[in-house]
């Protein structure tokens, strides 16, 4: 891995935000209780332990978009990644988890090799995706989720992937996340949820 | 059951029987009223005991009746107990034969199987016997090829052996040839070693000789040799010879070589550096013209500069020369703005002094005038002066004339006078010339006055349209920077809520997606629950119409317990026994009402609850009938007629039977007797 290597090349930060993702889309399902707490595992990451499904269907689910995820960040084509969470009932989006890329295609070998404060800064953004829990507003209604991506627009879409609307909620407050970065790769953490009425 | 219907049926008999006794009661209450004769008392309990008779008689066949009834019934119960009895038996005996039945059918398939799988053993069997019967077939075929095969190998055998007799023969005549050629054999190579030996002897000769010869040629060849040798040497003596000259030579050419070699090398140095110092030198011209374009540049610059500090000091001596504190362009705006102000002064100052001017003009105009007009009038006043002195000094200088000629005194005061007027002329010629020039001058600088306040005016225009345009550029700028910004937020706004440029991006996603594949389940689930209901709701309306069990799609599916399998045939057989007794009742019921029509000649019906209708089998009219309505408690007996049509025209036996005698037996008799009585008259 890039730790033992003197500085992070492309591919490497490459790996480290679709690693950072998988573990931050597991965190928001096990948080938001979409998936029940019982098919979650604990693990150890960033020195700290997170939870990861163990849902076949959604394991390989994740699979599927993280690699072709982690392609993209390579090809710096992708700007944005957005989970989407949908009541079931109303088909109405209650939440939307988003993540803005920016790539450095420019960038130049630094002397240090700077994975700890990576590392530091992405334990920071999931400990605070963590804390979101306390102001969101409950989720009652079953829930979905789904995984959007925003890339450029002359991008070839691969065979299984289609084109989708950006799912935007209907009257939203947003509140911004902290960001990390790794020099190539910088990830802007937000997210949006559904005003609700309080009567 | 039984019990409740023989209960009923007892209750109605009794009541009829009440009915039919009651009558009697009532009438033998009433006996003792009537004791006219005894004739009459014999008749009267004749027809009583005759009444009587009867009464008794059918009550006994009543009781008869009911007794066979009661029979009946009790035999059709034996009847049906026996029937049901029966029937059990006979389904126990159907269930015993249907389950051996199907004991019989089961070992008949296990029968039917065993004798397939014989049948299949057989057959079996069959097949291998054909099959091994084949085979020795085969086997029979093979020995009999084989014992063809075995005459045939014999056979050839035979032929083999006299082959191998005639080959030895023929093997011992070669070998006998062979020994006599062996005999041959070795005197040839008693021969051919003779020829060996001379052979050799002649091989060595030859050798020699041509050893011999060899020698020979090589002794040419070194000879050849040894002549050219003696050649070459003799050339190269002559070459040692020019050498030698030459060698005299080498030491000048070695150093020659020498100071050829030292200087390629300085050459190559040389060149080096010639290259070193043609880029130095390209370097050099390049940063020459650098430098040159510098300093033109700098030139230009500091002639810029010049200007700048010439304009500087010129600002500077402007507010020098204005005896000004100029040290910034504020200060210059501040003085400027100043300057202005005091421009407006002036040019306030200008406007009343052009005021006064005018007046002043006009002023002037006038006292022009009036000076003019003085002057004319001095002047004519002068000249009326000078002509009255004239006149005088001319009367005088007549006066003095006539007495003396004082004419050169006169022509030197005349032309004094006329030098003084020509002086005087001249004077105001040349006042009138400066009047003039003054009156040039003064329209000159009116002028000039004037031009200048146009020029201020045109500058104080720009002035305040420049500021003008100034103030609104300044506005429009905050707007435009307030514009951005709100426009900025919103930009902010809508990348947090998740908004994008079509142009530039787009969206995608998996098509197998978590959500996609949820609302499809869910919407799945909604359609089957959907279904479900349809079905709950079919059958509980099939339920609720049926009521029974309904043999489709919509029964339940929890089985039928046992309970509710015995109450539904108690409630069955129930159904049927009410259902039988109905019928026996209705029968029974029909029986006793014909007989009772036939015996009294009365059909009696109930038509209201209490009120019973009678119909006479001699009545002229279906309508006839008489009514009679019960009165006092059930089963009492006490009845009353009704008026109808019918009894009407029966007032007189009304009267008599029932007014006087109530006895209805004997009114309705005597009904009886008078309808048939008409009926065989008429």
């Amino acid at each position: 891995m890039s730790k033992t290597l003197k500085g992070i090349t492309l591919k490497g930060s490459a790996e480290l935000v679709a690693e950072f993702f998988s573990f931050g889309i597991n965190s928001i399902l096990y948080q938001r209780g979409i998936y029940p707490a019982e098919t979650f595992t604990r693990v150890t990451q960033y020195d700290m332990s997170l939870q990861l499904t163990t849902d076949a269907k959604l394991k390989n689910y994740l699979t599927n978009v993280i690699s072709q995820l982690k392609e993209w960040l390579f090809d710096c084509t992708v700007q944005k990644l957005v989970v989407v969470i949908t009541c079931l009932e109303t088909n109405e989006v209650l939440e939307r988890w988003q993540f803005d890329l920016e790539c450095d295609k420019t960038f130049f070998l630094p002397d240090q090799c700077k994975y700890e404060s990576i590392q530091e800064e992405i334990r920071s953004v999931i400990r605070q995706i963590t804390a979101t829990v306390t102001f969101l507003p409950l989720l009652e209604t079953a829930c979905a989720f789904d995984l959007l991506i925003y890339t450029d627009k002359d991008l070839e879409v691969p065979e299984q992937w289609e084109e989708s609307g950006p799912q935007l909620i209907d009257q939203s407050e947003e509140v911004r996340l902290r960001s990390f970065t790794t020099t190539i790769h910088k990830v802007n953490s937000m997210v949006a949820y559904k005003r609700t009425n309080s009567t | 059951m039984d019990d409740m219907e023989d209960t009923t049926i007892f209750s109605t008999l009794k009541s009829f029987k009440s009915l039919i006794s009651g009558p009697d009661h009532s009438l033998l209450e009433t006996e003792p009223a009537y004791g006219r004769s005894d004739l009459q008392k014999l008749y009267t309990k004749r027809v009583e005991l005759e009444e009587a008779a009867e009464r008794v008689r059918s009550h006994t066949s009543l009781l008869q009746l009911t007794q066979e009834k009661q029979q009946m019934e009790l035999s059709h119960k034996r009847a049906r107990i026996e029937l049901e009895k029966e029937a059990h038996s006979s389904s126990r005996d159907l269930q015993r034969e249907i389950d051996r039945n199907r004991e019989l059918l089961l070992k008949i398939r296990r029968l039917e199987e065993r004798e397939e799988k014989a049948n299949q053993a057989l057959n079996e069997q069959m097949e291998n016997n054909k099959a091994l019967k084949r085979n020795l077939e085969e086997l029979h075929k093979k020995a009999n090829v084989k014992d063809s095969k075995l005459t045939e190998a014999d056979q050839m055998i035979s032929e083999l052996k006299d082959e191998t007799r005639r080959l030895n023969q023929k093997i011992q005549i070669q070998e006998s040839k062979f020994s006599t050629q062996n005999l041959e054999i070795q005197a040839l190579q008693e021969q051919l070693d003779v020829q060996r030996k001379k052979y050799q002897d002649v091989s060595q000769r030859y050798q020699n000789l041509q050893s011999s010869h060899s020698i020979s040629t090589e002794s040419e060849l070194k000879m050849k040799e040894l002549e050219r040798r003696l050649a070459l040497q003799e050339q190269d003596s002559v070459i040692v010879k020019n050498m030698k000259s030459e060698m005299v030579r080498l030491p000048e050419l070695e150093r020659e070589i020498k100071r050829l070699r030292e200087e390629n090398c300085f050459l190559r140095e040389t060149k080096e550096n010639n290259s070193l110092l043609k880029e130095e030198t390209e370097g050099l011209r390049k940063k020459l013209e650098r430098v040159e374009r510098v300093m033109e540049e700098k030139l230009k610059a500091e002639l810029e500069k010049e200007k700048l500090e010439q304009e500087l000091q010129a600002w500077e001596n402007i507010g020098q020369a204005a005896g000004l504190n100029i040290r910034k362009p504020e200060d210059l705006s501040r003085e400027v703005i100043q300057i202005q102000q005091r421009e407006l002064n002036l040019k306030q100052q200008n406007y009343t002094l052009n005021s006064r001017l005018k007046q002043m003009l006009l002023r002037v105009a006038a006292e022009n005038k009036k000076n003019e007009q003085q002057q004319k009038l001095e002047m004519l006043l002068d000249s009326r002066r000078e002509r009255d002195g004239m006149r005088a000094i001319l009367e005088s200088y007549d006066s003095e004339l006539a007495t003396s000629e004082y004419s050169p005194q006169l022509m030197f005061r005349v032309k004094e006078a006329e030098d003084m007027l020509q002086k005087v002329q001249a004077h105001n010629t040349e006042m009138e010339t400066q009047l003039s020039k003054a009156q040039e001058e003064a329209g000159s600088f009116k002028l000039q006055v004037q031009m200048v306040k146009m020029t201020l005016y045109l500058y104080t225009c720009m002035c305040l349209f420049f500021r003008q345009k100034i103030e609104e550029l300044e506005a429009e700028r905050q707007r435009l920077e307030e514009q951005n910004n709100i426009l900025e937020m919103r930009l902010e706004r809508h990348n947090l809520q998740g908004d994008y440029d079509p142009v530039k991006t787009k969206v995608i996603h998996l098509q197998m997606n978590p959500t996609s594949i949820a609302k499809q389940q869910h919407a799945e689930e909604v359609e089957q629950l959907r279904l479900e209901c349809q079905l709950l709701r079919d059958r509980i309306r099939k339920i609720e119409a049926g009521g029974g069990v309904t043999k489709d799609d919509t029964t339940l599916i929890i089985p039928p317990s046992q309970e509710i399998l015995d109450l539904r045939k108690q409630m069955e057989s129930a159904e049927l026994k009410n259902q039988r007794l109905k019928e026996v009742f209705q029968k029974k019921i029909q029986e006793f009402r014909t007989a009772c029509y036939v015996l009294t000649g009365y059909q009696i019906d109930i038509t209201v609850e209490n009120q019973y209708r009678l119909t006479s089998v001699y009545a002229e009219h279906m309508e006839d009938s008489l009514l009679f309505k019960s009165t006092g408690p059930v089963g009492s007996g006490s009845m009353q007629l009704l008026e109808t049509d019918f009894s009407r025209t029966l007032t007189g036996l009304v009267d008599l039977h029932l007014f006087h005698q109530k006895s209805i037996p004997v009114f309705l008799s005597a009904v009886t007797i008078e309808l048939f009585s008409r009926q065989t008259v008429t």
